[in-house]
């Protein structure tokens, strides 16, 4: 086993078990840091796959932005005796059939793959994706930019007081 | 070099666990949670398909910033939406969002 393959499950094992805890834990709380974990692993593992502003971009996002805005909001809407409460409804069975269908039916379909292609070293792409978001793809990108300053606009239309809104 | 199934085969099951949380979770928060899961497995089957079927662009690694960018636009309006819905009903939890039912 090379050293690749073994930084590989590890980062695997990093991604997949904290994504389990957070569907699985009853503390909210905890989830959120589990999510950041799992979040971090994805991190990772982009940066295996030669994708460094992804993953800079990553963890920047995640682990700086939406872990604490998560953190305010679980203290803030935080009601512990939902915590107590059972975490799952009632069709935490069928939800477990239709997720593992899903899985095994993706393990069926990615044998379809070319099995291992061989590809070219790494190279840095923030020049290459700098290029991308503002020649090739420069009306998407002005979109996103109208679409986060929409996302702000209503975050504070639905958070202001009912007299207000 | 890893194998591209492999990376695939992670995208997938982190897939799945966030279909779960979607289905079976009963809080709101955990279901935002795990949509982000998803977003997350979406956007690792981009980065690795650019980089094992087409290495000479970046095109996948700017679609899978384009979802990380409309994941945290998600994030800030589902979270004011799950304070609403604390201030109002005095609950996060799913079913109790039933005004419709009739």
């Amino acid at each position: 086993m090379t050293i690749q393959n073994a930084v590989f499950i590890l980062l695997a094992f990093m991604t997949l078990v904290p994504a389990a805890l957070v569907v699985t834990v009853k503390n909210v709380f905890h989830g959120a840091l589990f999510l950041v974990l799992s979040l971090t692993g994805v991190a990772g593992l982009f940066a295996m796959i030669g994708a460094d502003f992804l993953f800079v971009a990553q963890i920047l996002v995640y682990a700086g932005d939406i872990l604490i805005l998560l953190l305010f909001v679980v203290l803030l809407s935080g009601s512990p005796k939902d915590w107590a409460t059972r975490s799952v409804n009632e069709q935490w069975m069928p939800a477990i059939v239709v997720s593992a269908a899903f899985t095994a039916l993706l393990a069926v379909l990615l044998k379809a793959l070319p099995a291992s292609p061989a590809v070219p070293s790494a190279a840095p792409t923030t020049s290459a994706l700098g290029f991308l978001l503002l020649r090739d793809m420069l009306v998407p990108f002005e979109a996103v930019s109208l679409v986060l300053l929409a996302s702000l606009v209503g975050a504070v239309h639905f958070s202001s007081k009912k007299g207000d809104r | 070099m890893i194998s591209l199934y492999s990376l695939t085969a992670v995208g997938a099951v982190l897939f799945a666990i966030g279909v779960f949380g979607v289905l079976a979770r009963r809080n709101v928060l955990t279901i935002l949670m795990s949509i982000e899961l998803i977003f997350n497995a979406a956007a690792l089957n981009f980065a690795a398909f650019n980089r094992y079927l087409h290495p000479d662009g970046v095109w996948g690694q700017g679609a899978a910033l384009f979802v990380i960018a409309i994941a945290a636009a998600e994030a800030v309006v589902g979270m004011a939406l799950v304070l609403v819905m604390y201030r109002d009903f005095k609950t996060i939890l799913a079913e109790s969002l039933d005004i419709l039912k009739g």
